[in-house]
């Protein structure tokens, strides 16, 4: 277990103190040291690196906050079924999404214009070494704000691409008109409430449900006769089928889904490792042409070497 | 669940350090936190104490941004807390307040791995003042960590000044008063911070008439010192948290080396001794040199180029951790294994990069795709795993290829057998002299700790004529002699003293000279290496333990002394008033250890459930650096 002594050493400062004084030693350059102290200390160079390096952080930090804060409501799907309070438009989102993008841009263009300066003034081996790490560890900072922000905007991409899939549902060749009609009208129900499983889930039942007083009225504006057994009979094993039709349509959405979020994720780790490869390239790419030179004038030089004698 | 004082001490000296470099204050992890940044100053100590448990990395990641030595050319960064962890000596202390005087950071966090004097403390608080940086200096701490923790379970002293605390400083004859008082007390602040690390008081049992005894009076009174001193015990209650101690304190056993001579020179069999012993292997790291390739070169004779590569054998490695105690060959086979197991998982990776040639084609195609998606994500994220169990599978595979070439070169394991056969007093199968006389096999340092294995565990010292015998075969091998000048003193030494110490039964059966790793044609070619098989045996430190761990009764250990800080008064009894066997215990050899000790108590405590067992040392010195000491104690 660790001691604290460091209420002993302002004791013992203490300590020195009176016996200095009781020495008639000067300390500090002044009798009262404390005020020099003071005095002394706004000279010191406040680092023109570090005053920056920190605003960046606290800019990020700002980053940081908002994000955070309208998180809930960025990521609330039932926005347009609750109350006003939590409600967030697509607009707005956007709005986030774009304001955030810049600022992080922003960021990191401030980072990488400390990193040329930092370089330029300075001759310790040391402090740059401190410096490039400082700088190392706020792009890191960044990085991780940057995951919030990112990983809000995914589900939100996921959400956009389900509807999209759901609202692209082909009618069915091959059923009467009435079926037609009433499938699409079924397919606009999950478009226009809200996307989770319980609608889903409901609207299956809902268009048989539906389809029936549609039917009746269909039935009626065109006149045709009652409903045989038989005609029910079939009606009803349309209807079966577009139940089985619509589950398995749902399955291959949930594959989807599936794969949208793997493909995303691995295509993150391949931008990664292709940011990481660029720098690399880019110093083969040097390091190539710096060696073509040399072979040429190499081969100048050989070349000439016949004319010396 | 073990008790809680088994919370590993290496766990509970990462956590002190990690706090240290958090400011002092207990480190939360925060996925969105701000950066800050600092920079780390030590002094050799403190590297040595730092360097096997926290890597470059997780320096990094605590926001070191440079780790510089105290005496080292250092320029003024500005605007950077400094956190230094340094020994509290008169040159770190000058240092430091020449430090203050040019202003290098901006504020000071002070922690002293052992406590620092009052005096001192005034110097550096002179210093400030001079300097007009007294509130730069934010935080003084004295951190109790001056003890070097190498695994879980096995703690050594210091690395830097071995030579004071040596097994030769502690013996020699022509130590002083003053220079004795001087390494008791290095070792016993050590062992008192180890003890208030682990937050517990033992009960100490040393055996009489040794160094282990003397450490042993001072360390019961400095604890009992500190817990007397109610206002700054380091062992209160609240700091160590409730439920930290199990219903029982920890044994404290303190033997001395001179017990057990032949073990430090004993040729051993277990992966981790045998890296300590042949190969350059300290605080967790192994140094190989290799020669790289044996291309003939066109243009004439070049010297082969040797690489020197260094490897960090840490608590992450897995196969570190699992085959550090098993014998050699079981080792030799896991490498193949591991080998083989990581070819099966690289060409599945590979695999699916044909499969991936079908993307896009039609309907069929895209339902195996979507199968393959799943298999390439998980194939992309296990790759960086791939790549380190690659790491590690070359990393071990160069050691034991290192290994295995000084076994082949020198014969080990013949001599591992022998030695084995001595130590508990079986038949002998070829005689001693002619080994001794064999010229291939060994070097002249290994026939001499055969010898001295021989010398030492002898019931009856040989007659003068064998000894005349043995000694020319040994001078003729090439072997210095002096080590058993010093062994004859000690032995006669010991003789007064009591019995020598046995060592148990044991037996070791080869198994054959074929094993199952030439039958798969690995590059681990054992031929001709036997493969022995070490059966359970207690060396004589294990025996001990069990005995005062387990109170039986035994002559070796009843009259050893007993010490209970806790306890009011001040006299120690050889009456143990605890009954109970022990749950925990701290094997701590005065005089030095080695792995095989260390191995040995592992292997012990394996087979007891709920027990636990800390393993200690002065110095860890390998069998070569104990015959170097030797000799030098014989010269005089």
């Amino acid at each position: 277990m660790a001691v604290d002594i460091t209420l002993l050493f302002r004791a013992s400062v203490k300590t020195v103190k009176t016996r200095n004084k009781a020495l008639g030693v000067a300390v500090g350059g002044g009798v009262d040291g404390s005020r020099d102290e003071l005095f002394r200390r706004s000279p010191r160079p406040k680092g023109d690196f570090s005053s920056r390096a920190r605003e960046v952080i606290s800019h990020i930090g700002k980053l940081r906050d908002f994000l955070l804060e309208h998180r809930k409501d960025y990521i609330n799907a039932y926005s347009h079924v609750m109350s006003e309070y939590g409600r967030m438009t697509d607009t707005e989102r956007d709005q986030i999404d774009q304001d955030a993008q810049t600022f992080m841009r922003t960021c990191s263009e401030a980072i990488q214009q400390l990193r040329t300066q930092a370089h330029k003034e300075i001759h310790s081996q040391q402090v740059k070494e401190h410096r490039s790490v400082v700088l190392d560890f706020i792009e890191d900072y960044l990085k991780r704000v940057c995951k919030l922000y990112s990983e809000q905007r995914a589900i939100r991409v996921k959400r956009v691409v389900d509807k999209k899939r759901l609202s692209k549902l082909e009618p069915e060749p091959n059923t009467k008109t009435r079926e037609s009609m009433s499938s699409e009208k079924g397919s606009q129900h999950p478009s226009q409430e809200s996307e989770e499983k319980p609608a889903t889930e409901e609207y299956p039942e809902k268009v048989p449900a539906e389809s029936q007083p549609e039917l009746g009225t269909w039935g009626e504006g065109k006149g045709d006769d009652e409903l045989s057994p038989e005609e029910i009979q079939m009606f009803e094993q349309e209807n079966q089928r577009l139940i089985g039709e619509m589950n398995s349509l749902f399955d291959e959405v949930r594959q989807i889904e599936g794969r949208v979020v793997e493909i995303s994720r691995l295509q993150e780790i391949f931008t990664e490792k292709v940011l990481q490869q660029e720098a690399e390239i880019d110093s083969i790419h040097q390091l190539v042409v710096g060696a073509t030179e040399n072979i040429k004038e190499g081969n100048e030089d050989i070349r000439e070497l016949p004319c010396l004698r | 669940m073990a008790a809680a004082t088994a919370a590993s001490i290496r766990e509970r000296q990462t956590v002190a350090l990690k706090r240290m470099l958090n400011f002092n204050v207990p480190h939360v992890k925060n996925s969105t936190g701000e950066p800050v940044w600092k920079v780390l100053i030590y002094d050799r100590f403190g590297q040595d104490i730092i360097s096997p448990l926290l890597s470059v990395k997780e320096l990094r990641d605590m926001g070191i941004t440079l780790h510089l030595l105290l005496h080292s050319d250092r320029d003024p960064i500005p605007d950077v807390p400094a956190v230094y962890f340094v020994m509290p000596t008169e040159e770190n202390i000058d240092r430091m307040c020449q430090d203050l005087r040019n202003q290098l950071y901006e504020s000071y966090y002070l922690n002293f791995i052992s406590a620092i004097s009052r005096s001192k403390l005034e110097d550096i608080a002179n210093a400030a003042l001079a300097a007009s940086a007294v509130t730069q200096v934010a935080k003084v701490f004295d951190q109790y960590l001056n003890f070097i923790t190498l695994e879980d379970d096995m703690f050594v002293l210091c690395n830097q000044n071995k030579e004071l605390v040596s097994y030769r400083a502690i013996n020699r004859p022509d130590i002083t008063d003053t220079e004795m008082e001087t390494v008791m007390d290095t070792i016993v602040d050590s062992l008192f911070c180890f003890f208030v690390t682990l937050g517990a008081v033992p009960i100490i049992r040393c055996s009489r008439g040794t160094a282990a005894e003397m450490v042993a009076v001072k360390l019961d009174k400095k604890l009992r010192e500190n817990l007397r001193d109610a206002r700054n015990s380091l062992f209160t209650g609240d700091t160590l948290g409730a439920g930290q101690f199990s219903f029982q304190r920890p044994l404290l056993v303190l033997v001395d080396r001179n017990i057990d001579l032949a073990t430090p020179l004993h040729h051993t069999w277990t992966y981790q001794a045998l890296v300590h012993d042949v190969l350059d292997f300290h605080l967790n790291r192994v140094n190989l040199e290799e020669s790289s390739g044996v291309e003939n070169s066109p243009a004439g004779a070049r010297p082969k180029r040797k690489n020197k590569k260094s490897y960090d054998l840490t608590p992450v490695d897995k196969f570190w951790q699992k085959h550090k105690g098993s014998p050699f060959p079981e080792v030799a086979e896991s490498v193949q294994q591991e080998l083989e197991s990581y070819r099966a998982q690289e060409d599945e990776v590979k695999r699916l990069k044909s499969i991936m040639g079908l993307e896009g084609e039609d309907e069929g195609a895209i339902s195996m795709l979507s199968d393959n998606t799943a298999k390439l994500t998980s194939a992309v994220s296990s790759l960086p795993e791939l790549l380190e169990k690659k790491r590690l599978i070359d990393l071990h595979t160069n050691v034991a290829t290192a290994v295995l070439e000084h076994i082949k070169a020198r014969k080990l394991d013949v001599y591992f057998e022998y030695e084995e056969k001595i130590m508990s007093k079986t038949t002998l199968d070829k005689s001693l002299l002619d080994i001794i006389s064999d010229p291939d096999a060994g070097t002249p340092e290994d026939k001499m700790r055969l010898f001295l294995i021989y010398y030492i565990s002898a019931q009856q010292a040989p007659s003068e004529a064998d000894l005349e015998q043995y000694k020319k075969a040994l001078t003729d091998a090439g072997c210095n002699l002096n080590p058993l000048q010093y062994i004859k003193q000690w032995k006669a030494f010991a003789k007064m003293a009591s019995a020598p110490a046995s060592y148990g039964n044991t037996t070791t059966k080869p198994m054959g000279l074929l094993s199952r790793v030439m039958n798969t044609g690995s590059q681990f070619v054992m031929e001709g290496v036997k493969n022995l098989v070490l059966k359970q045996q207690n060396l004589p430190v294990t025996r001990i333990l069990d005995n005062l761990m387990e109170m039986k009764s035994n002559p070796e250990t009843d009259d050893y002394r007993y010490f209970d800080p806790k306890m009011l008064r001040g006299n120690d009894s050889s009456v143990p008033r605890n009954k109970n066997p022990f749950q925990e215990a701290i094997v701590f050899v005065v005089g030095g250890g080695n792995y095989i000790e260390y191995q040995n108590l592992v292997d012990y405590i394996k087979g007891k459930q709920g027990k636990h067992i800390l393993y200690g040392c002065s110095e860890l010195f390998n069998a070569t650096q104990f015959i170097k000491q030797l000799s030098q104690l014989g010269q005089k």
